[in-house]
C-alpha cells in the first residue's frame, strides 16, 4: 500500500468519525466501559491466583488451643508438635500476643478492637514451621487429633478457597465480558453502517470506477479500529487510576494482603486491553461491512 | 471488444431481460442501444460491467470472459470501461477537479498524473476553467461533461452510458453527443442506452434496438425508428 492511499484512508476514517460525533462517542464509551469491567475482572482473578500461590508456598501450620489449658499442657503440645517429622520450628503465642498482632494488622481501624470491650477472644496458639510444603498437610491433620488442639489451620484450606472465589469470579467475569463485548460490537457495527449508509453514493462510484473491495473497505475499518482503540485507551487510563488508588489504599490500611504491584502489571494489562479494544473495533466494522456493502 | 452470445438473462423473481442474444461490438464501435422501457436495454449494459451476471451464454469484454470472473477480478474490469449515467452521480462535497480525480485515486494513481490528466480531461470537455466549482453550482450540461470527464480519465476502452441526455435540453444534448463523438474518434468504443430520437437520428451510427429481450434491429446506419 502506498503512503499517499494511506494517508487517504485515515483521513476518510477521521473526516468519517467527526461527521458522525455522537455514534463515535456512544462507540467509544461502551468499548471504554466493557473493556474496563474486562480489566477488573482480570485485575481481581490475577491477584486472587497470586494471593493463592503466595499461601500455598507457605509451610506454616497455625495450631489453635482450647481454652483453660494448663500450661504444662501446653507444654505437652508443643513438645509433641516438635517431635512430629518434617517440624522445623515450633513457636507458642499467647493470647495477649495474638492480641498485640491483630492490633497491628488492623492499623487505623483500632475502632473494632471497642466492640471487644476489653475481652480477649484469641486463643493460645503454635505456630509450627515446616521443612516442605508437601509435609504442612498430613502434619496438620496429626496435629489436629492431639488432645487440648482447638483445630490446625494451614495455608492450603485459604488456599482452597480462594481458588474456588477465583472460579466463581472467572466464570461470572467471562458471561459479563463475553455481554459487554457482544454490545460493543453492536454498536460499532452500527456506527459503521451509518457511515457506509452516508457514503453509499461515494462506494458506488468508487465501484464503478474500479476500486478494489480492500481500498473501499480500509477507511471503514480503520474507523472502527480507532473507534475500539479510542474505548480501550479510555478503559487503560481509569484502570490505571483505580489500581493505583486501591494499592495506595491496601498499603495503608491492610498491609498484609499481598497485592500484585501497579507496574508491569497494569502496563501488561493494558497492552492486551488495547489489542482487544482495536480487534472488536475491526471485527464490528467487518460485520457491517459484510452486510451493507453490496452497492 | 464486445462479444455477446447466445446471453440470456433471467431474474430471481422470473422476470426474463434478456433471451438469447449475442451480438459483437468492435473497437472503436460507437452503438445506440434503443428499444420501449423494460425491453432489456439497462440489463444489456449492467451485463457489460458486470453489475448483473448472465444466466446463460459467454460475454467477452476487452478479452475477459465476464461469467467466469472471480470478484475479485471485476475492479479490473471496471478500470477498462468508463460509465457515465443519467443522474451523474457526482458527489456534492468535493469540487470538480476532485470528482475527477476521485477515480484515479481509488485506483491508486500518482499525484502528478492525476494532475496532468484530469487538468487534459477537463479540457476535453471544456470545463477547466470550472476546476474549483462545486457540483451544484453547475448546470445539468455541465455536470454530465464532468461526469463524462470522471468516466474517461483512466483512459477506458469502450465507454458505456444510460441515457446521458435523459435530463437535458436538445442544445446541451447536443454538446454532450459532441463530446462523445470525439471521445470516439480517439478510440475508444461507446455503447450508448437512449430514448433520444433527434440524436440517434442525428449521429447517424451502429443502432441496436431490443424489444422484450431480444435484438430484433442492428444497423449499421440505423435511426431510432420508434415514435417519442
Amino acid at each position: 500500500m502506498k503512503i499517499r492511499t494511506f494517508e487517504y484512508f485515515i483521513k476518510e476514517a477521521v473526516g468519517s468519525l467527526k461527521r458522525n460525533r455522537l455514534m463515535s462517542l456512544a462507540s467509544v464509551s461502551t468499548v471504554a466501559l466493557s473493556l474496563l469491567i474486562l480489566g477488573m475482572f482480570l485485575v481481581m482473578v490475577l491477584n486472587l491466583n497470586n494471593m493463592a500461590s503466595n499461601l500455598e508456598s507457605q509451610v506454616q501450620i497455625s495450631v489453635y488451643l482450647n481454652e483453660g489449658l494448663s500450661d504444662m499442657e501446653i507444654r505437652e503440645v508443643g513438645t509433641r508438635i516438635t517431635k512430629l517429622a518434617g517440624v522445623n520450628q515450633v513457636i507458642f503465642i499467647n493470647k495477649e500476643e495474638a492480641l498485640n498482632r491483630f492490633k497491628q494488622r488492623l492499623g487505623e481501624q483500632q475502632s473494632i478492637l471497642k466492640a471487644l470491650d476489653g475481652n480477649n477472644p484469641l486463643p493460645n496458639a503454635f505456630e509450627v514451621k515446616m521443612d516442605k510444603p508437601e509435609g504442612v498437610k498430613p502434619v496438620a491433620q496429626a496435629i489436629a487429633q492431639f488432645k487440648g488442639v482447638e483445630n490446625a489451620k494451614f495455608g492450603q484450606e485459604v488456599v482452597e478457597q480462594l481458588f474456588a472465589l477465583t472460579k466463581m469470579v472467572r466464570i461470572f467475569g467471562v458471561v459479563l465480558i463475553g455481554f459487554l463485548a457482544l454490545a460493543a460490537l453492536f454498536i460499532i457495527s452500527n456506527t459503521i453502517r451509518l457511515t457506509v449508509f452516508a457514503r453509499r453514493k461515494e462506494i458506488g462510484i468508487m465501484k464503478y470506477v474500479g476500486a478494489t473491495d480492500w481500498f473501499i473497505r480500509w477507511p471503514f475499518l480503520i474507523e472502527g479500529m480507532i473507534l475500539g482503540f479510542g474505548g480501550a485507551l479510555v478503559a487503560v487510563v481509569l484502570l490505571n487510576q483505580l489500581y493505583g488508588a486501591l494499592i495506595q489504599q491496601v498499603y495503608e490500611s491492610l498491609a498484609f494482603l499481598p497485592l500484585i504491584p501497579q507496574y508491569p502489571f497494569i502496563t501488561t494489562i493494558s497492552i492486551v486491553l488495547m489489542l482487544v479494544g482495536t480487534l472488536i473495533g475491526a471485527l464490528g466494522s467487518n460485520i457491517s461491512l459484510r452486510k451493507f456493502m453490496q452497492v | 471488444m464486445i462479444n455477446l452470445s447466445g446471453i440470456s438473462k433471467v431474474y430471481d423473481n422470473g422476470c426474463v431481460a434478456l433471451s438469447d442474444v449475442t451480438v459483437d461490438i468492435p473497437k472503436g464501435d460507437f452503438v445506440f442501444v434503443v428499444g420501449p422501457s423494460g425491453a432489456g436495454k439497462s440489463t444489456f449494459i449492467k451485463l457489460i460491467f458486470r453489475e448483473e451476471l448472465p444466466t446463460t451464454g459467454k460475454l467477452i469484454v476487452n478479452g475477459r470472459d465476464v461469467g467466469e470472473l472471480q470478484p475479485s477480478e471485476v475492479p479490473y474490469l471496471r478500470r477498462n470501461l468508463g460509465i457515465v449515467f443519467q443522474d451523474y452521480r457526482l458527489l456534492p462535497d468535493k469540487t470538480v477537479y476532485e470528482n475527477v480525480a476521485f477515480a484515479m485515486q481509488v485506483i491508486e494513481a500518482s499525484e502528478r498524473e492525476i494532475k496532468r490528466r484530469v487538468i487534459q480531461v477537463l479540457d476535453l470537455v471544456g470545463l477547466r476553467h470550472k476546476a474549483k466549482s462545486c457540483p451544484c453550482e453547475l448546470s445539468g450540461g455541465e455536470q454530465q461533461r464532468i461526469a463524462i470527464a470522471r468516466a474517461i480519465v483512466n483512459s477506458p476502452v469502450v465507454v458505456i452510458a444510460d441515457e446521458p441526455t435523459g435530463n437535458l435540453d436538445p442544445e446541451t444534448s447536443w454538446e454532450i453527443m459532441k463530446i462523445f463523438n470525439r471521445i470516439n474518434k480517439g478510440g475508444t468504443t461507446i455503447v450508448m442506452v437512449t430514448h433520444d430520437k433527434t440524436v440517434v437520428d442525428a449521429m447517424k451510427k451502429r443502432v441496436i434496438a431490443v424489444e422484450k429481450g431480444k435484438i430484433v434491429r442492428d444497423e449499421v446506419k440505423g435511426v431510432y425508428g420508434y415514435e417519442n
